[in-house]
């Protein structure tokens, strides 16, 4: 679970407040879907979620935060980091550097956690298996494709297992296979009962999987709510996050789309929609 | 960098714990150093150093590296030294003369090099890097100068592939690069600013990594990798940590000389 109460943010030295007045509540086991412009403050907002701000981060908070039943303030880092992932936006500065092989970097936080071997070897291979990277599994991390080492980070926190993972434009250098599989991974860990915040420009996958839409602009939370409301809405386009192909399609087939019927956010409603209006 | 040395290999060096291979050079280089004799470096190359790179199959690329590293600085040192010392010469050719001392002194030289050169080589031919820190943090190294390392290593070649990128990047939009020492040092001056900063803007977002990964837990880390000993193996490292007091302790006594 995560709550923010009125949060603001400003980084340290710098005059603009990046993140405002922002109040939210993610109850456990909900996937939520964050979108927004660049600059909007969604990197720093992952890194409020996470504790990582202020503990590592300076800068001046306001509000209150609670994650996973812990004040982040009042909570040391590595207490707080023991239930909580975050999966940066830059794979190549999660790699920890100390591993010489796929395999052993997934182990690497299961190894500072003491894990015994057995379910150490086990959960590595199963993550492998669900990432489909078995077969990276002996190679140098660093030798690596941009989407083969977005793939190994996500596993690296997924190894872990947990209770609220936070993963900041995870598939950006991803194939549509290889993002799939991580939309789908995310959508099995939400069945149980992880709480998921999703960074994402991939509206259409975002629609698919997400229980719930966050549009961050300028800092500030403007649209909160499912994804057939908030993905529909005019005003993304305006805010530069644009709008999924099914719902620029009824749009642009204005005539066609049933009168009254909300705009489709999702390839079913789209062809829902479409048949109905058809002559 | 130190990655190309090491090949993967089945021979009984490649399948010792790296901690044993590490002893044994360690053990090669101390004796070598230990003693003024000149007939225990000679032997510890001839019997020992050789013969283990034979056995574990790097025998040619041993000789092809001495030779690349040492050649040049032992032909150097014999003819500095053995033209110019200070005792009388050993051998009056007119104008030069060759110094029995020096010509001593520079074998001595040459064949110490010559063992602590092949004992790391031959410890870098057979042994993965990972597999040594793995080792040595089994053995009570703290992990943290593991990681020290095993970054260092890794991170290091990354970084200078993306010195590359930069470069290109700057050409692309103009840049000279001119070519000769002064053209080369002059391209790097524009690389420094974004690889400085974009590491420093960066040790924050390692350090959230690594925090996320719980490396600052203080919990007893477990391993994933299992790296195989033996009794055996434990019994030589021992005997050759004896061995090595031995020939300190005999060579400090003038037993050995
Ligand atoms: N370390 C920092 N110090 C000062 N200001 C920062 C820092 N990091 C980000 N900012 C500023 O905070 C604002 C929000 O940045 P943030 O990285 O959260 O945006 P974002 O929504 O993640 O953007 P993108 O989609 O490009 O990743 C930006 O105006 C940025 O310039
Ligand atoms: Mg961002």
């Amino acid at each position: 679970m995560i709550r923010l109460e009125s949060l603001s943010y400003r980084y340290a030295e710098t005059p603009t407040t990046v993140l405002r007045q922002i109040s939210l509540t993610i109850p456990k086991g909900q996937l939520v879907g964050v979108v927004g412009p660049s600059g909007a403050g969604k990197t720093t907002l992952a890194q409020v979620m996470s504790g990582f701000i202020p503990h590592v981060f300076g800068g001046e908070v306001t509000g209150a935060v609670t994650v996973a039943g812990r004040s982040v303030r009042n909570t040391p880092l590595p207490l707080l980091v023991s239930d909580i992932g975050l999966v940066s936006q830059n794979p190549f500065n999660q790699l920890s550097g100390a591993k010489f092989s796929v395999a052993e970097e997934l182990a690497f936080g299961l190894e500072n956690l003491g894990v015994p071997r057995g379910e150490m070897v086990s959960r590595v291979d199963e993550t492998l298996r669900r990432l489909r990277i078995a077969h990276l599994a002996e190679r140098s991390p660093y030798q690596l494709s941009g989407g083969q080492q977005q793939l190994v980070a996500i596993g690296s926190m997924m190894v872990m297992r947990p209770g609220v993972l936070v993963l900041d434009e995870p598939t950006s250098q991803l194939d549509p296979a290889g993002s799939g599989l991580v939309f789908d991974a995310l959508g099995e860990l939400r069945e149980r009962g992880v709480t998921v915040v999703l960074i994402e420009h991939k509206l259409e996958q975002l629609a698919e999987v997400a229980d719930r839409i966050l549009a961050l602009v300028d800092g500030e939370l403007r649209m909160d709510g499912p994804p057939s409301t908030v993905l529909a809405a005019d005003e993304l386009a305006d805010w530069g996050i644009g709008r999924t192909r099914f719902t620029a399609a009824a749009v642009a087939a204005a005539t066609h789309w049933p009168c009254g019927r909300p705009l489709p956010v999702t390839l079913a409603e789209a062809a829902a929609g479409f048949a109905e209006g058809a002559p | 960098m130190t990655q190309d040395f090491y090949r993967p290999g089945t021979s009984l060096i490649h399948r010792w714990n790296p901690v044993t291979t590490l002893s044994l050079s360690l053990t090669l280089v101390v004796t070598a150093f230990a003693s003024q004799a000149l007939w225990l470096p000679a032997a510890l190359l001839v019997f020992v150093v050789f013969p283990a790179a034979l056995v574990s199959g790097v025998f040619r690329r041993l000789l092809a590296w001495l030779a690349r590293f040492l050649l040049p600085v032992i032909l150097l040192l014999f003819v500095i030294q053995g033209l110019y010392h200070q005792d009388g010469p050993l051998l009056d050719l007119g104008p030069v003369g060759v110094h029995l001392d020096g010509v001593l002194f520079a074998t001595r030289t040459a064949l110490r090099l010559l063992v602590l050169t092949g004992a790391f080589l031959l410890l870098l031919f057979t042994t993965h890097p990972g597999e040594l820190m793995t080792a040595l943090v089994a053995h009570g190294m703290p992990p943290k100068i593991s990681y020290l390392v095993s970054a260092t290593m890794q991170i290091v070649p990354a970084f200078r592939q993306r010195a590359h990128s930069i470069l290109d990047a700057q050409r692309a939009r103009g840049l000279r690069t001119a070519a000769g020492p002064i053209g080369r040092v002059r391209a790097l001056v524009p690389l420094v600013g974004p690889l400085v900063l974009g590491a420093l803007s960066e040790v924050d977002e390692r350090a959230v990594a690594m925090e996320a990964r719980a490396f600052g837990a203080t919990t007893r880390r477990t391993s994933y990798t299992v790296i195989a000993d033996s009794a055996a193996q434990r019994v030589s490292r021992w005997s050759m940590l004896v061995i090595t007091i031995a020939v300190i302790v005999l060579s400090a006594t003038g037993v050995i000389r």
